[in-house]
């Protein structure tokens, strides 16, 4: 079959950039071959036009693309717990998983289509993704605490494509928290991607902070694949980035599985964050609920495109999706869009809602009321708005991490951290 | 189905108005297919000013150069050269029933037309076949100078209030539909209500598609001078023929300061009708412009009333009820355009799909920067009866501004069983229980119609549930 | 510099283009420092300009029609007056920016800051 490069401009890759990325990582014939197969695909895959719902609101031309792809990436995420590494969990980065346990990462890596709304960009990590976490846990184990991994970019004008893949054995349970980290100034694009399989009753908590440099794109993708009475929860908080525009994915494909799409999102100046996603529920059973919140200050817009799919073979299926948007300025904008595809009516619990607006003047009036400030008042305001998410995964250092990072646009409130003291 | 009749006791698919009258005097029936030069005649015949002709030209290249939309119903069937623009039974228009002609006489006969006579109707101007034939208004409204009649005589007869309105709301390039009635509309309603008056009784009209590959292009335009109030009533029925017909209708409205405006719409076309319509309002300040729209019939129904607020304290509301049975698509929903301060809206839709039927519900609210204390709620339900019945929905939502309140809600569900059980148990057949819960669906926005067409349809979704529970 | 030019300076017009050039009862696009505007001839003789950008949906004015005062736009057919920018027919609520424009010998100026 004959390649059709379907791109006027070059691609951020070709076949001796990946040659160069497999012989510095010294990797096997599969993965060389690997790579090589999703460099086709990425060839053959054309980039969104922006006549897609999911892209329209993305002004896709201006994605810089003439930063240099980093061919490596120099970090290795540790275990907290060298013990957890004798009964079996791999947790480091993913070319050396890929090195010293292919019969780990072999069965998952790069199998599947990843996020459909993203496929060109899914197509390109997986041809040259640098850097990026693996991460294991066998059958029946359940790892206590937070493992942590931080993807920092070192230059902000690099083109920088880490692969992140999680997979949870049957009845195991952990939580991932991932950091995205680039410096500030040049225009770069960043374009993550992320799978996680949760196996036959496993249980996965992933959280990702995104605090690239604020001239950055972020282009991302996330996948989930549910497995039977397996739960998942994602935790997705946007601060930084000129421009985000992340797509996940998840498929409800096995019996009894439970998913949770969470999303913290604190904008200001003139970042412009999007972010579309899948719940595709298909087996029976199923539940999946989405809550995102976005708090929007100075020239900051926000959009959201959220589909939920319930399919002919998904009976008894339990699903909710909200986005809540607080418009903190006069220029601020917000475009929520929650759709709704049922293709059966045997459903248990299927619904959406979503807001945007001004904090309610009577809540603003009752904090004033007590003695705050405007300002204060307003802090508090939002923080109590994003504790809707937070209370969802109270596990530290997750929830620090966040706070801290949110605190960074919508500012600190004592008021609130007082009043939660005393409760 | 312009009024209740007590002979509807058969199933939906025993179309009770299928068939269409064989002995139609057509006076002048223009060729099958579409051309500048069926533009043109269409125009000339109806002895139009020069303006009015340049118009339709216009927008028939604007027809032409424009692609058929790629989203919501599946559009591919309708073979735009398949049908017949131009039917005109008689010449004009009349004022009583004694000078309609007897084949028309006995098509509103069938329908119960006569008693339109009662009291309670202000006039009813009747389509059949592209021209307003009949049309009575009343002395009362003469006298208090609302203009109610045909489009067609419109244009003659009041050509500058005509032309300072017409195609305002909906200029002839807004869509390929839009474009295409604005080159071959004919018939549909005038309607102007002078500052002041207020129509207490609903003013009706209803349409037909006769000839088999008839497209159906009226153009309604209402103007509701300040602090005016009208209500304005459509419901159509249609015969059954074997292949694809079209119904491209344009409705404008102008809801001026102060003035009220309820539009509604029971849909019942033949289940082989492409019921394609373009309905837009603007509202001014302290204006309230209400849209209720029925959908039960038709193939393919693509519809979104629209409202656009444009002045301050707008108030805009859209009450839309659709139900879709076997290989029916009903893709409609609503749009509310904020582009003032303190306006309002509200969106309730319900929808219920049954057998293959596929309900979709398509809706934007837009609220423009500078719309301080803009306060929008939609609401959308949608009930799936069967397995392989389908309901989508699609809210968009662009707000622009932070000084509002902008929220919407839907639910997807079927019809619980733990409800038709109590009901059972209180000794209803299965059919009757779930009838009785899907009337409770639909109820907030029944209640919104003039009461006859609330007892039609409640009797037609009896009909339909009848054999749908399992 | 001309005194022509000169005045043109002081006054804050610049010319945009020859009349001979623009037919009348059409407009155009005309880019001028970084602008982007929609420039027209009536039938009737009078000269008009807009910004060239439709508040609606971004459509570009000066490749529409005009029909006698009206610019009509070639995205959905929303209408401006061509000499205030006021919204004559929908989609289009915003209105668009109008600048004063006249012509010198066969020079079409434009006043870009009023």
């Amino acid at each position: 079959m004959g390649v059709e490069v379907v791109e006027a401009r070059p691609l951020p890759l070709d076949a001796a950039a990946i040659g160069r990325i497999s012989e510095r990582h010294g990797e096997a014939d599969w993965l060389r071959e690997l790579r090589r197969s999703w460099l086709q695909r990425a060839m053959e895959t054309p980039f969104p036009t922006g006549q897609e719902e999911e892209w329209r609101r993305t002004p896709l031309k201006e994605l810089p693309r003439d930063g240099a792809l980093l061919e490596e990436a120099a970090f290795r995420p540790e275990l907290p717990d060298s013990r957890l590494a004798d009964r079996g969990v791999v947790f480091t980065d993913l070319a050396t998983a890929a090195r010293d346990h292919p019969d780990l990462v072999r069965p998952y890596l790069g199998v599947g289509d990843g996020v459909a709304s993203h496929a060109a960009f899914w197509a390109l990590s997986l041809a040259g993704w640098t850097g990026g976490t693996f991460l294991y846990v066998p059958r029946g184990l359940e790892v206590d605490g937070t493992l942590i991994a931080r993807i920092t970019q070192p230059r902000a004008d690099a083109t920088f494509l880490p692969h992140t893949l999680v997979v949870a054995d049957e009845a195991s349970s952990v939580t991932l928290l991932e950091e995205l980290v680039s410096p500030d100034g040049a225009p770069g694009w960043f374009g993550g991607t992320v799978a996680i399989h949760a196996l036959q009753g496993a249980r996965v908590q992933y959280a990702n902070l995104q605090r690239l440099g604020d001239a950055v794109w972020n282009v991302g993708a996330q996948r989930v694949d549910v497995g039977p009475d397996a739960t998942v929860t994602t935790l997705n908080t946007q601060v930084g980035s000129r421009v985000t525009k992340l797509g996940l994915d998840l498929r409800m494909s096995g019996k009894g599985g439970t998913s949770l799409l969470l999303g913290l999102l604190a904008a200001g100046d003139d970042q412009h964050i999007d972010i579309n996603s899948l719940q595709d529920l298909i087996a029976d059973h199923t539940t999946s609920d989405l809550l995102y919140l976005s708090a929007l200050y100075d020239r900051a817009r926000a959009g959201f495109y959220g589909v939920t799919r319930v399919e002919e073979t998904a009976r008894q299926s339990s699903s909710y999706q909200e986005c809540r948007n607080l418009l903190l300025s006069p220029h601020a904008g917000a475009e929520p869009i929650p759709v709704l595809e049922i293709k059966t009516n045997d459903l248990l619990r299927c619904g959406h809602g979503a807001t945007a607006g001004a904090i309610d003047p009577i809540q603003r009036f009752y904090a004033e009321s007590r003695g705050l400030d405007a300002a204060e008042a307003e802090r508090m305001i939002v923080r109590g708005f994003f504790e809707q998410v937070i209370a969802k995964i109270p596990v530290e250092p997750v929830r620090t991490t966040m706070l801290a990072a949110l605190a960074e646009r919508i500012g600190h409130s004592e008021a609130f951290d007082e009043a939660e003291a005393a409760a | 189905m312009a009024l209740p009749n007590p002979a509807l006791s058969q199933l939906p698919d025993n179309y009770k108005y299928g068939w269409h009258d064989a002995d139609a005097k057509h006076l002048n029936i223009a060729k099958k297919g579409l051309s500048a030069k069926v533009v043109e005649g269409i125009s000339r015949f109806k002895d139009e000013p020069e303006w009015m002709t340049k118009l339709r030209l216009k927008a028939y290249r604007h027809f032409e150069a424009r692609p058929m939309p790629t989203w919501g119903a599946n559009l591919a069937p309708i073979d735009f050269q398949d049908i017949y623009y131009y039917i005109a039974p008689t010449d004009k228009a009349v004022q009583s029933w004694d000078d309609v002609p007897d084949y028309i006489r006995r098509t509103y006969d069938k329908l119960g037309i006569p008693e339109a006579e009662k009291k309670y109707l202000a006039g009813v101007g009747g389509q059949y076949d592209s021209e307003v034939v009949y049309h009575n208004i009343r002395a009362d409204l003469e006298k208090l100078g609302v203009i109610f009649m045909g489009t067609d005589q419109a244009l003659k007869e009041y050509p500058e209030m005509f032309k300072e309105y017409f195609g305002t709301v909906i200029p002839a390039n807004d869509n390929k539909l839009a474009a295409l009635n604005t080159a071959v509309w004919s018939g549909g309603s005038f309607i102007y209500v002078p500052k002041g008056v207020h129509v207490e009784l609903p003013l009706q009209a209803y349409f037909r598609i006769n000839t088999e590959n008839m497209g159906q292009f009226e153009r309604t335009l209402i103007i509701a001078d300040e602090g005016s109030s009208v209500h304005y009533v459509e419901g159509c029925t249609a015969p059954t023929y074997t292949t694809a017909s079209l119904h491209s209708a344009v409705v404008e409205i102008i809801v001026k300061k102060g003035a009220r405006v309820r539009y509604t719409t029971i849909q019942n076309w033949s289940h082989n009708v492409y019921n394609l319509v373009t309905k837009r309002a603007v509202a001014y300040e302290d204006a309230v412009m209400e849209w209720v729209d029925g959908n039960l019939g038709s193939r393919v129904t693509m519809k979104y009333p629209s409202i656009y607020l444009l002045g301050e304290r707008a108030h805009g509301e859209v009450l839309s009820i659709a139900f879709a049975g076997s290989d029916q698509h009903q893709d409609a929903g609503g749009k509310i355009i904020h582009a003032e301060p303190n306006t309002t809206s509200l969106i309730t839709s319900k929808s219920i799909s049954q057998g293959t039927g596929r309900t979709s519900y398509r809706g934007l609210i837009k609220v423009y920067p500078g719309c301080k204390k803009a306060k929008s709620t939609v609401r959308c339900d949608a009930l799936i009866l069967s397995d392989e019945a389908r309901s989508d929905t699609y809210p968009y939502m662009e707000i622009d501004e932070e000084d509002v309140t902008i929220g919407h809600e839907a639910t997807v569900s079927k019809v619980g069983s733990e409800q038709l059980f109590y009901l059972m148990s209180r000794g209803m057949t299965e059919a009757e229980a779930a009838a009785m819960i899907v009337n409770g669906f639909i109820e907030p926005i029944v209640k919104e119609l003039p009461m006859e067409y609330a007892v039609e349809m409640n009797r037609l979704i009896q009909l339909q549930m009848e054999g749908a529970v399992g | 510099m001309t005194a022509m030019e000169q005045a043109a300076q002081v006054s804050g017009f610049v010319t945009v283009g020859r009349a001979s050039e623009i037919a009348p009862g059409t407009v155009r696009v005309v880019e001028i420092d970084g602008r982007s505007l929609c420039v027209g001839l009536t039938e009737d003789g009078e000269w008009g300009a807009i910004d060239n950008v439709c508040t609606h949906d971004g459509g570009v004015l000066g490749e529409g029609e005009l029909d006698e005062n009206a610019v009509e736009c070639p995205r959905h057919g929303g209408r401006f007056d061509l000499f205030s920018g006021r919204v004559l027919a929908l989609p289009p609520v915003v209105p668009v920016r109008a600048y004063a424009t006249r012509t010198v010998g066969d020079d079409v100026q434009v006043e870009l800051d009023a």
